[in-house]
């Protein structure tokens, strides 16, 4: 399976079946299991700022997840209809004590790439990760 | 003496002189880190530990709702001039902590035993 389209909802119940769905993905192409995991962890935080932040909260709006793989290199993107605001332009890394933020440092620190496109109706998120053996984390 | 907790995901909890020792089991994200938020808070409400342990042996993920969860906790255990010692730490929930750059700010520990002596 090199293609997973996932149709799915902004409901936090949602986040543990998608993330192990996407895990299942990765760990078939190839991935280790701290990737896999670390992958996993990104899905979580992204879908959880859309519920929070795009859907304002609300946990009945659509999501769709699209991951596949391109040249070694994991293509995940997220689409949703929210209110369309890039959650990277206000950010700053967080105070460890400060609630907020870590979400996207861990985008940021996992992923290879990380590019919010805005949509004339809300909001697509791209992110890469490429398959190698020996990955060192990234500085957000 | 033995508490009765009343959410699975806190199946079992104790104190022992003047700590809280509270097992946490499950994965944690933004679906139920509000129900730990609430376990950890009526316990701290009505104990008031100098000394929380969260045995995270049995928690094989978390995101980082729940690390705000356990940071809103530290905040709430300093008022009383304790601390929280996280033991059992599972490689997901390890990573996730340095990421969050807190690893030095809990006192980790490996198991409950220790995490009485520190």
């Amino acid at each position: 399976m090199r293609h997973l389209r996932l149709q799915t909802t902004s409901d936090p119940a949602l986040l543990a079946p998608v993330r192990r769905a996407l895990e299942g993905f990765c760990a078939s192409a190839g991935f280790d299991d701290r990737g896999v995991g670390e992958i996993g962890l990104c899905l979580n935080e992204a879908m959880a700022n859309i519920t929070r932040h795009a859907y304002a909260g609300a946990i009945d709006r659509p999501v769709v997840l699209e991951a596949q793989f391109i040249d070694d290199e994991l293509l995940l993107t997220l689409r949703d209809w929210g209110n369309g605001r890039d959650p990277s332009l206000n950010f700053k890394p967080a105070d460890p004590l400060t609630p907020g933020g870590l979400g996207l440092v861990c985008l940021r620190k996992l992923m290879d790439d990380v590019t919010f496109v805005p949509q004339p109706d809300g909001m697509l998120l791209v992110m890469k990760r490429k398959r190698t053996e020996h990955r060192t984390t990234k500085e957000a | 003496m033995d508490l009765t907790t009343g959410s699975d995901l806190v199946p079992k909890a104790r104190t022992t002189g003047d700590a809280l020792v509270m097992a946490v089991r499950g994965e944690i994200d933004l679906h139920n880190s509000p129900e730990l938020r609430t376990q950890i808070f009526d316990f701290l409400g009505k104990y008031s530990p100098k000394r929380l342990i969260l045995n995270l042996s049995q928690v094989p993920y978390m995101d980082s709702s729940a690390i705000a969860v356990l940071v809103e906790s530290l905040r709430r255990v300093r008022t009383f001039g304790g601390k929280i010692c996280l033991t059992g730490l599972q490689p997901r929930v390890q990573g996730l902590l340095e990421i969050a750059r807190l690893g030095t700010i809990f006192t980790i520990a490996k198991d409950e035993e220790e995490a009485m002596t520190k």
